[in-house]
């Protein structure tokens, strides 16, 4: 075997130029294949995470008609205790509650339709994003008017900027029409356009005032993040224990084009790492089958003194794994060095940032490998050099010595 | 003692398009310790008589029978063992391995059949020595002349002391001086070593030193003297 070992290694190395060529290929491959992977699994998470860290969260407690429907009058109440209740839960992390009203935002130039966030802006800071998101102006801060949180976007559209008044019109409780003024205290920028142009934030107890609900403190959704997403289904199934009326769900209930997304993941892997490896295995069968072929009458030899088929078969094998072992170190540090800077640097996409705010995605994209792609590529390294190994050396056992040895 | 016995041996290529008889009838003897050498002109059946006693080729009729084995019952990896245990081939254009020194190659079959370590060393040192290529070992094919990769060819041969070596035109690629040296080798290791040598040749060198000559034309034994 050790002489199999030598003489495989030292194949490789008779046509350097031909054999870097190899193992600059793979190296590339290995490369842009990992490289691919974790920016698709980046562009993914970042649509999940903006997700979930936008709206919906991680767990949402509703009442069960709620979302069906989407009319005022379908409540958490007692909303308080049951908030009380989801943060003792310790996979918890946060939780926040939300009195959600759709109505129309008016200033002098203009009016909009739009969703009402009746907020607490400390718990909300702590379960969306939102707070991140403000480009001019805090979070709802307390004055003397009622203030309201825009998007930079829609504020222009209605022409208005910081402390404009706008009027909010909207349904109360009890199904009366009813008005609020309020001033711009703060303008926001999610990332997301449908997000932006259809959602304003305002204090929840001012709109608990406007809605006629001040004194049941209800609320149409508790919200919460949770430490670690796996845990969402068993937090909604504690919950659902003690939520009588109400209904509980996770995130990949709410949307289920996330639960789609997470397991495009792995099939898009699959399907990336399958047309890689098609790829990888003709170059090898190509190459393998030149080393083959120009070597003939040398095979015919070793055949004639003594070297049986098992062995040769093994020779060529041995060469083909070895080009594949070489160039995989080199298109891991590839990997490992552009992974650390765009880590730190992200992707900019903001040439496609209108589609990518039409889907809610981030503009900037950090590259996410999955802890197992390492391995996955590796193997597939490994069994595509022994898949493109086979069929060259097939060729070479079937060669006849006495045949072999006579071409030139 | 016999070592080759060939009966009515026949090579026929093509048959079914247009034959070629390449061997008719070859019936030979070949006794241990021999120093023979086949001569004829090209197309005579001298290499083909070679393959087929070496094992690398099939006859078409007859058979040949290498130390009581009959080699026409033996096929795949069991014919390939039996000429690593009992053959050596010298051939033409020396086909050593590129990728290895002098030493590896003459260490290679030693390798395939598995001898210690030991025994390797001292075997391939000391024909290395026999050869004069002791302070060349560590060099590749192509660091060295025809004639010092015909002598590591040789040494190749020679290191798993088989029954026989064939040798197929050994001198032909070589210059004369080359070809004196090498054949004095061969001819001192079949003296010290008592391994039976067959070579095919056009070579007059060659013949002259061979202690028995085969002639064969259009695939026939014409002549076999005895010197």
């Amino acid at each position: 075997m050790g002489m199999l070992i030598r003489i495989a290694w030292r194949n490789i190395w008779r046509h350097k130029t031909r054999s870097f060529v190899v193992l600059g290929a793979i190296s590339l491959g290995i490369w842009s294949l990992i490289f691919l992977l974790s920016f698709s699994r980046g562009l993914i998470y970042n649509l999940i995470d903006n997700s979930i860290r936008r709206e919906i969260g991680h767990v949402q407690v509703e009442h069960e008609n709620y979302r069906q429907k989407r009319e005022i009058g379908y409540l958490v109440e007692e909303s308080a205790r049951k908030v009380a209740l989801m943060a003792a839960d310790p996979a918890v992390e946060a939780v926040t509650r939300r009195l959600l009203v759709s109505g129309m935002v008016s200033s002098a130039r203009g009016a909009r339709g739009v969703q009402i966030w009746g907020v607490e802006p400390g718990e909300e800071g702590r379960v969306s994003f939102i707070r991140e998101k403000i480009t001019e102006g805090d979070f709802l801060p307390e004055g003397h008017s009622p203030p309201l949180l825009i998007s930079g976007r829609l504020a222009s559209r209605l022409g208005i900027q910081m402390k404009s008044k706008v009027v909010l019109t909207f349904q109360d409780l009890d199904g009366h029409i009813t008005a609020g003024a309020f001033r711009v205290a703060g303008l926001f920028d999610s990332g997301t356009t449908p997000f932006d142009e259809g959602t304003v934030m305002v204090r929840r107890e001012d709109l608990l005032v406007l809605t006629g609900g001040a004194e049941r403190d209800p609320a149409h959704q508790l919200v919460a993040v949770v430490v670690h997403p796996d845990s969402a289904a068993a937090v909604r199934d504690r919950l659902t224990a003690v939520m009588a009326g109400d209904k509980v769900t996770t995130y990949r209930e709410v949307a289920p084009e996330i639960a789609l997304y997470e397991s495009q993941i792995g099939m898009s892997n699959m399907i990336m790492i399958t047309i890689f490896m098609l790829a990888l295995i003709f170059g090898i069968i190509n190459t393998m089958l030149m080393a083959v072929l120009e070597r003939v009458r040398e095979l015919g030899m070793l055949m004639a003194i003594g070297m049986n088929r098992r062995k040769v078969f093994l020779m060529v094998v041995l060469e083909t794994l070895f080009l594949g072992l070489t160039a995989m170190p080199a298109g891991l540090i590839l990997v490992e060095v552009s992974l650390a800077f765009f880590g730190q640097t992200g992707i900019d996409l903001r040439t496609f940032s209108e589609g990518m705010r039409e889907y809610g995605m981030s503009e900037v994209v950090y590259p996410d490998p999955a802890t197992d792609i390492y391995l996955r590529v590796s193997l597939s390294v490994v069994a595509t050099a022994f898949l493109g190994a086979l069929y060259p050396a097939w060729k070479a056992v079937r060669l006849k010595p006495v045949d072999a040895l006579t071409k030139i | 003692m016999s070592m080759i016995v060939t009966t009515d041996l026949s090579r026929t290529y093509n048959p079914d398009t247009i034959p070629v008889h390449a061997l008719r009838g070859v019936t030979l003897t070949i006794g241990s310790g021999e120093f023979t050498a086949i001569v004829g002109p090209s197309g005579s059946g001298k290499t083909t008589l070679l393959n087929l006693i070496g094992g690398l080729d099939t006859p078409s009729g007859g058979r040949v029978l290498v130390g009581g084995t009959d080699m026409s019952r033996l096929s795949g990896n069991a014919l390939i063992d039996f000429r690593k245990n009992h053959i050596g081939f010298v051939f033409q254009s020396y086909n050593l391995i590129p990728v290895l020194t002098a030493y590896e190659n003459a260490e290679f079959v030693m390798l395939l059949q598995g001898r210690p370590e030991k025994e390797r060393r001292e075997r391939v040192r000391a024909l290395l020595a026999a050869v004069g290529l002791e302070a060349h070992m560590d060099r590749r094919p192509s660091q060295l002349s025809g004639g010092q990769q015909q002598r590591v060819a040789v040494a190749r041969a020679l290191a798993p002391r088989p029954d026989f070596i064939l040798a197929d035109e050994p001198t032909a690629n070589l210059d004369s001086h080359s070809a004196e040296n090498l054949l004095d080798m061969m001819a001192r290791l079949n003296g010290e070593e008592g391994t039976t040598f067959l070579f095919s040749t056009h070579d007059q060198r060659v013949i002259d030193r061979a202690r028995r000559v085969i002639t064969l034309v259009d695939g026939e034994v014409a002549e076999d003297v005895r010197r």
